[in-house]
């Protein structure tokens, strides 16, 4: 038998004798490197809601693009809560509220004329204070994907938040996005009215709905259904979550629905 | 005119004279406009360009007419230029306005200094720019010709005619001195750049404002200034002025980034730069100046300041200034006026904090129901349907989806201001939610009421006066 056959089987033998323990940190290897050392370079937003992180492997991942649909056209406000608290999250490990950086808010005229004009007086009471924003208006819905990335390219920016309404959005441009967002760090939010079947570079997914609140003489705190139908480093699954302005921060009453073991198309979920 | 006739002639008497005569209407706003545009051509010569109405053009060419190889090349540079777009000129240069004004209708002439006296001499006194009254009266005692009044004692002169008189005369002799009104305030700071070879592609067109940016860089420097609003002026071969005009939200004066700004205003405007045939000259110019302080490097927080500046001019400078901007607080009870918003290159986030901050003190103290993440920019009116007259709405139906309500926070009634008759009626505000957990601010203007027992007597009153129904409204969405 040939010599460098023989040492090709002895290594094999090698690697199959070898415990579980370190094919896990060999798909840990390979999972960082496809997940690219770039977006774990700036950290995570945690949510605060153990299950949820432990999903995400931490948070969500800043100097990434996050998709954030909402389940219905009806259910824009809640996605745009939700998307609101994690701006929030994003600059609140900073006690400094001035020296957070700024939240820059993307949408066509015609988004803000469907779904309302962002509100000071609501954001401030929702944690975010309305300093920290910058709203940017456009009238044409390719100019909201130019402006996002702009945007991701400042080292001066937190979150970019950009409802995406009219514009295709293709693996092309989200990629784009991705790679404007991995440039500082900032954390790229993308609003849609309905979940989006067109393949994307987005790191999650999220389905957005609102959620019936706990009643206690009126409406009680914010909640809604957030489902993860697409997460680049671990599993999917569906919480209910509910928005603590006082406290600052996500809880969850629910259990985590079992989630679901293979990547399932959005529109899948959706029916 | 060949033919016999002249301007002022009666219509009728026009065509009796010529039956085959065309006429056409004038058109006065098109004249001015057309004088504006050939006006802003002469820009090109002299920053210092005013318009004298109906048909003349004033340019002060002090110190510039050496960049043209003195007076009499620029007059045949810009008569050839006029005549080459098809206009008749006549051009006077002179030390005063008056005198020139007179050259260039009675007497075409290049004047030296101190020439104006006897000069002046022999033309009418109609060139004196004096009203037609004044000019048949003097007429009338045999005073024709501006020497005829040169030598005569001015105190009689002015009472018998009228005060205008000398002081036109005193204008064209240069004994007074007149202001020229330009068009345009002179920029700080300017600089330009002409072509041989006409330019018409935008890449050149950045990289000469990227070259003229670095002339102005230099004599800001010295003075410590930095740009706040900076336009370019592009002259088309054809005699056509672009400008184009940027902002910026703190002074600049870094070539780079005067040129980045550029590169977003000229992107936006995409096809509206017309090159035609191309563009002879360029000009720059720093309109609004700042005192700019030397650049500060590794003070904290100021280079993400500096940042977050540059990406709101980009944004500006593509989008437009009022589509970047910042929400601020106003002093208002109504909701729709308690927030507004101010262009982002206009207000730093620092400036922003003391409204915001008075506006928490008060929720606090007020303890205001929550108000919604989404304002709608004017309220929606929904069908609702009220268990009791004051309450919350039990089913509204909004864009012709039906909610029916299962929980409801409120009345929080808001009044606009007595003194005020625009802000309508109270508006009763409740926080709801629907079944599925959407929730949204809706409000009810003006209350459920008897009717008046005033009016209810009354058989003029019409019936929809004296009940009238309270509307209701959807205001914003909660998150």
């Amino acid at each position: 038998m040939d010599q460098s056959v023989m040492a090709s089987i002895v290594r094999l033998k090698a690697a199959a004798a070898r415990p579980a323990g370190d094919l896990g940190a060999l798909r840990q290897a390979i999972r960082k490197l496809e997940a690219g050392a770039l977006e774990d370079a700036f950290g995570m937003v945690p949510f605060g809601v153990p299950g949820l992180d432990a999903a995400l492997g931490g948070g969500l991942a800043r100097g990434a693009l996050h998709e954030i649909a909402a389940t219905r056209e009806s259910d824009i406000p809640a996605a745009t809560g939700f998307g609101l608290a994690l701006a929030f999250l994003a600059g609140s490990e900073q006690a400094d509220r001035a020296a957070q950086r700024a939240v820059i808010w993307i949408a066509e005229d015609m988004a803000l004329t469907e779904s309302g004009l962002p509100y000071g007086p609501g954001l401030d009471a929702h944690g975010l204070p309305p300093e920290r924003l910058i709203t940017v208006a456009v009238a044409h819905s390719r100019d909201v994907l130019w402006a996002m990335e702009e945007a991701l390219r400042s080292s001066a920016v937190g979150v970019v938040i950009g409802e995406v309404r009219g514009a295709r959005l293709d693996l092309v441009a989200t990629r784009r996005l991705t790679l404007a967002a991995a440039g500082h760090g900032a954390l790229g939010l993308m609003l849609r009215a309905a979940p989006d079947p067109e393949a994307s570079a987005a790191a999650t997914r999220w389905i957005v709905g609102a959620a019936p609140s706990v009643l206690a003489h009126g409406p009680g705190p914010p909640r809604v259904h957030a489902q993860l139908t697409r997460n680049r480093r671990g599993h999917l699954g569906s919480w209910t979550l509910e928005w603590n302005a006082d406290h600052e921060r996500f809880t969850t009453h629910s259990q985590p629905v079992p989630a679901a073991s293979v990547h399932r198309p959005a529109r899948a979920a959706v029916a | 005119m060949r033919r016999g006739l002249t301007t002022g002639i009666v219509l009728a008497e026009a065509r009796a004279m010529h039956p085959d005569l065309v006429t056409v209407p004038s058109d006065e706003a098109a004249d001015a406009r057309l004088l504006d545009a050939l006006a802003d051509m002469c820009q090109r010569y002299t920053p210092l360009v005013a318009v004298d109405p109906p048909h003349g053009i004033l340019l002060d060419i002090s110190g510039c007419a050496h960049l043209f190889g003195g007076e009499e090349a620029l007059a045949t540079d810009l008569t050839a230029r006029l005549t080459r777009h098809g206009f008749v000129s006549r051009l006077a240069v002179a030390g005063t306005i008056g005198a020139a004004w007179a050259g260039a209708r009675f007497a075409p002439a290049l004047l030296d200094t101190d020439q104006e006296y006897d000069f002046l001499a022999p033309l009418p006194l109609a060139a004196l720019r004096l009203k037609g009254a004044t000019v048949a009266a003097m007429a009338r005692v045999g005073l024709k010709r501006i020497g005829d009044i040169l030598d005569l004692p001015r105190a009689p002169l002015a009472a018998r005619f009228c005060v205008d008189l000398l002081r036109q005369l005193d204008r064209a002799r240069g004994d007074e001195r007149e202001p020229l009104n330009p068009l345009l305030p002179v920029a700080p700071y300017v600089a330009d750049q002409p072509f041989h070879e006409p330019i018409a592609r935008e890449e050149d067109v950045l990289r000469v404002v990227e070259r003229l940016a670095a002339r102005l860089e230099t004599a800001m420097t010295a003075r410590g200034h930095g740009a706040r609003r900076i336009e370019l002026m592009l002259f088309r071969t054809d005699g056509e002025v672009k400008r184009v005009a940027a902002g910026s939200s703190r002074p600049i004066r870094d070539p780079a980034a005067i040129r980045k700004l550029f590169v977003e205003r000229l992107t936006a405007l995409g096809d509206d730069l017309d090159p035609g045939f191309g563009f002879d000259l360029a000009r720059l110019s720093v309109l609004n100046a700042e005192r700019a302080p030397d650049e500060q490097i590794g003070l904290t927080g100021g280079e993400d300041n500096a940042a977050l500046d540059l990406l709101v001019d980009r944004l500006s400078a593509r989008l437009g200034p009022r589509r970047v901007t910042r929400l601020i607080s106003h002093d208002s009870h109504l909701p729709e006026c308690a927030a507004g918003t101010m262009p982002a290159q206009a207000m730093t986030a620092v400036a922003l904090a003391p409204g915001w901050a008075a506006f928490r003190a008060f929720q606090t103290r007020a303890e205001a129901v929550p108000r919604p993440l989404r304002l709608l920019a004017r309220p929606e009116p929904i069908e609702a349907m009220a268990g009791v007259p004051d309450g919350p709405p039990v089913r509204f139906s909004w864009r012709r989806a039906s909610h029916r309500v299962v929980a409801a926070e409120g009345p929080e009634r808001i009044e606009g201001a007595w003194w005020s008759e625009h802000d309508g009626p109270a508006r009763d505000y409740f926080r709801v939610e629907d079944t599925e957990g959407h929730r949204f601010w809706v409000f009810r203007a003006g209350l459920y009421r008897d009717p008046d027992p005033n009016f209810e007597d009354d058989p003029v009153c019409e019936p929809d006066l004296q009940r009238e129904m309270p509307r209701w409204f959807l205001h914003g969405m909660y998150g």
